[in-house]
């Protein structure tokens, strides 16, 4: 690849959220991950917010479904479908 | 079982696409339980308004389960209901009026703020040593404080895997919408965050207003 093609780093930067998203394609991830392997400060700039979301969504994330919740619905489904299949 | 006359023939009348039999759907409903209430419980910050909610999506996704389409996404078909019912039940957080201003809050805002005011960020992972002092709970204030339409997205986000357009199908929005929601719920809920942990003592720093 010549070296027109590398992007700079406001280029980059400019792909961040895209990046952190997974939604860049194929040929743009490729140019983000090349400049983050050459710029350490870029790099250090995408990792922290990578690991920012990542800690975040964990954190958030941290609940448990009540057992009693789960059984309730169970059973309001079973009634529900049942009297659904009801004749007349 | 055998699905009613008058469910296949409203199916028919809509489009003729395959409806789940009940079985299939208990089954599909029951497998994301789990989620749907902790999406629940992050946006009413309550849990028995979140019991309530989920069960009262349940029996309406019980009662419109002939609008699925089988084979589709069930996950986001079922959150979309449960989002209305959100909004129609009024069950939201008892939200205090924000004294943040989010206006423009700059990338890298978190990572600017942590390097500006002495926090670490030349650790081996700052940002998670940062969320780990912080803990679950401020986290979840922090994501509290934003406004509204940017909390439901920045929620889907952070606790299910949904792609932009998923979610745009959950919220009845364009996806673009959604692209712009989310990168600004972001910066916002870095902005949130940073204050939550100025308030705890974890960071130093100046009062909100000067640190822009």
């Amino acid at each position: 690849m010549t070296p027109l093609n590398r992007l700079t780093c406001e280029e980059t930067f400019r792909q961040l959220d895209s990046w952190l998203d997974h939604e860049l394609p194929v040929a743009e991830q490729h140019l983000v991950d090349e400049h983050l392997a050459l710029c350490a400060a870029c790099a250090r700039e995408f990792r922290f917010e990578a690991s920012l979301m990542q800690s975040v969504r964990s954190r958030l994330r941290e609940v448990t479904l009540p057992p009693a919740l789960q059984a309730r619905v169970g059973d309001l489904l079973a009634v529900e479908l049942s009297r659904s299949q009801e004749p007349g | 079982m055998i699905e009613p006359p008058e469910i296949r023939e409203q199916a028919a009348r809509q489009g003729a696409h395959r409806i789940v039999d009940a079985e299939e759907f208990q089954a599909l409903l029951m497998g994301v339980l789990s989620p749907a209430y902790g999406y629940a419980l992050r946006l009413t910050r309550n849990r028995s308004d979140a019991e309530d909610l989920v069960q009262d999506a349940a029996l309406n996704a019980c009662r419109s389960r002939h609008t699925f389409e089988a084979g589709t996404n069930f996950k986001a078909w079922f959150f979309h209901i449960l989002t209305r019912c959100l909004w129609a039940g009024h069950r939201r957080a008892q939200r205090r009026p924000s004294t943040v201003d989010f206006e423009d809050v700059p990338d890298l805002y978190l990572y600017t703020q942590s390097t500006q005011h002495g926090y670490q960020v030349a650790g081996e992972d700052p940002a998670r040593a940062l969320i780990d002092q912080l803990g679950t709970e401020r986290v979840v204030q922090a994501l509290e404080r934003l406004p509204e339409e940017f909390a439901i997205v920045c929620t889907l986000y952070f606790m299910e895997d949904f792609a932009y357009q998923e979610i745009a199908d959950v919220l009845d929005v364009p996806v673009g919408t959604v692209r712009s929601r989310l990168h600004r719920g972001r910066r916002m809920l870095q902005k949130s965050l940073w204050d939550v942990a100025r308030e705890a003592g974890i960071v130093k720093g100046p009062a909100p207003e000067d640190a822009r």
